[in-house]
């Protein structure tokens, strides 16, 4: 049985009020919805309130998910939109310095979670978590609209035509917003690392 | 950036949709253009550096849990409610197309399909054709005593006109009479077998009336005799 199939049993098993199926299924994507909501977000506070939301809105709407689509495309719509929702209320502060207090916060958060998975190299997994934490940083000085794009196409790999129909924008606006957020990371990038 | 299809260019190059054919074509483009080359590396590395991203675990945190009444069964419970006059619906003209027959007697509840069968045509044949001996015999009966009251009769007024004529005129005048008299018998057995007829006309009817009633009463109650 394919992921797509089980997502698809969960869901059935769900809605006839399978608590534990329901359990399962969000087992199975809240990884995927917390990185997301991280690299949006940029601090694990507004991730988890974030991923929250988003699988609050899953299960309000879970009975009008037809199968159309595989489940990890209509979870990751809800979850944009929700993402947007939250940026609307919460605007955040997109300059690099506030960003990196939070990527700060986050590496201090991971330290504490180390005694959790003590067979993993404590220096190996501190250098890790410096890079994710500079890389957030680096999303996070983006506007709104770049960040989902750059998120939506290298992380959850969509093509620019399923970005714009998201977005309800043409295709090459997709592009050009692709593209000058590549360009502001990679000035970011020299700037941290002198590349 | 002075070529004006840099940021397509770029933005393309990261699109798995491009068929070789478009894909040789930007290659070919970059490969003549300077700007698009030089923003074509930047973006692999940039792009590259994104994707040493290394997935977080997921902190302890209070999962949204299922509430006891899942959407879907009460939408389910909805459509069997209006499904249900729909349900009876069909019953009921299935019940009307098969005939079906439902009749109680001493034997209890009785449900039957289509018309009446074969053993119950013959016990209502044998139930009429017993009724009907039993009419013939009461008819007989009734039909005897009615014949011997009226020669009874006969006998009693012929007796006692004669003894008045013979006590009054003599027993010349009686002879005469005796053939009048004989004259008024044969009379009254004309009337008397007019009368018989009319009895058996009579009876007939009342026995064809009870008759239909009896049939009427077994086709309401399902053939039950």
């Amino acid at each position: 049985m394919s992921l797509a199939e089980q997502d698809d049993a969960l869901i059935r098993a769900a809605l006839e009020g399978s608590a534990r199926s329901w359990d399962q299924l969000v087992r199975r994507h809240e990884t995927q919805v917390y990185n997301f909501s991280l690299r949006l977000t940029g601090n694990p506070a507004d991730a988890l309130d974030l991923m929250q939301e988003v699988f609050l809105g899953v299960y309000r709407n879970l009975h009008r998910f037809r199968g159309e689509s595989q489940f990890s495309t209509w979870l990751f719509r809800i979850a944009h939109n929700k993402a947007i929702d939250m940026a609307r209320r919460r605007p955040s502060s997109t300059s690099l310095e506030s960003a990196l207090e939070d990527a700060g916060d986050l590496i201090e958060a991971r330290w504490q979670q180390l005694d959790d998975v003590p067979e993993q190299d404590p220096q190996a997994l501190l250098d890790e978590r410096q890079r994710n934490a500079l890389l957030l940083a680096q999303m996070a000085a983006l506007p709104l609209e770049q960040r989902l794009v750059v998120e939506l196409k290298v992380f959850q790999s969509l093509t620019f035509e399923e970005i714009a129909e998201l977005q309800d924008i043409s295709a090459n606006t997709a592009k050009t917003r692709f593209y000058t957020a590549l360009r502001r990371l990679k000035a970011l990038m020299e700037q941290d690392h002198g590349m | 950036m002075a070529c004006e299809r840099t940021a397509t260019l770029v933005a393309d190059h990261f699109d798995d949709t491009l068929v070789p054919l478009q894909r040789e074509a930007l290659d070919q483009h970059a490969r003549h253009c300077a700007d698009c080359a030089q923003a074509l590396d930047e973006a692999r590395q940039t792009h590259a550096h994104l994707r040493t991203w290394q997935p977080q675990r997921v902190p302890a945190w209070s999962r949204p849990a299922l509430p006891s009444a899942p959407q879907k069964r009460s939408r389910l419970r909805w459509a069997w409610w209006q499904w249900a006059p729909l349900a009876v619906s069909c019953v009921l003209a299935l019940a009307v197309v098969l005939n079906v027959q439902i009749s109680t007697g001493s034997q209890g509840m009785a449900i039957r399909f289509g018309a009446s069968s074969t053993p119950d045509t013959a016990q209502l044949e044998a139930r009429l054709a017993a009724f009907d001996a039993q009419y013939q015999a009461a008819l007989q009966t009734l039909t005897q005593t009615l014949m011997q009251q009226q020669a009874t009769d006969n006998a009693r007024l012929m007796e006692a006109v004669i003894d008045s004529v013979v006590e009054q005129f003599g027993d010349s005048t009686a002879r005469s009479l005796e053939q009048v008299i004989a004259y008024f018998e044969s009379q009254r057995e004309q009337d008397l077998q007019l009368l018989q007829a009319s009895y058996q006309q009579l009876a007939d009817s009342d026995y064809a009336t009870i008759r239909s009633v009896e049939q009427l009463a077994m086709l309401v109650q399902g053939g039950q005799p």
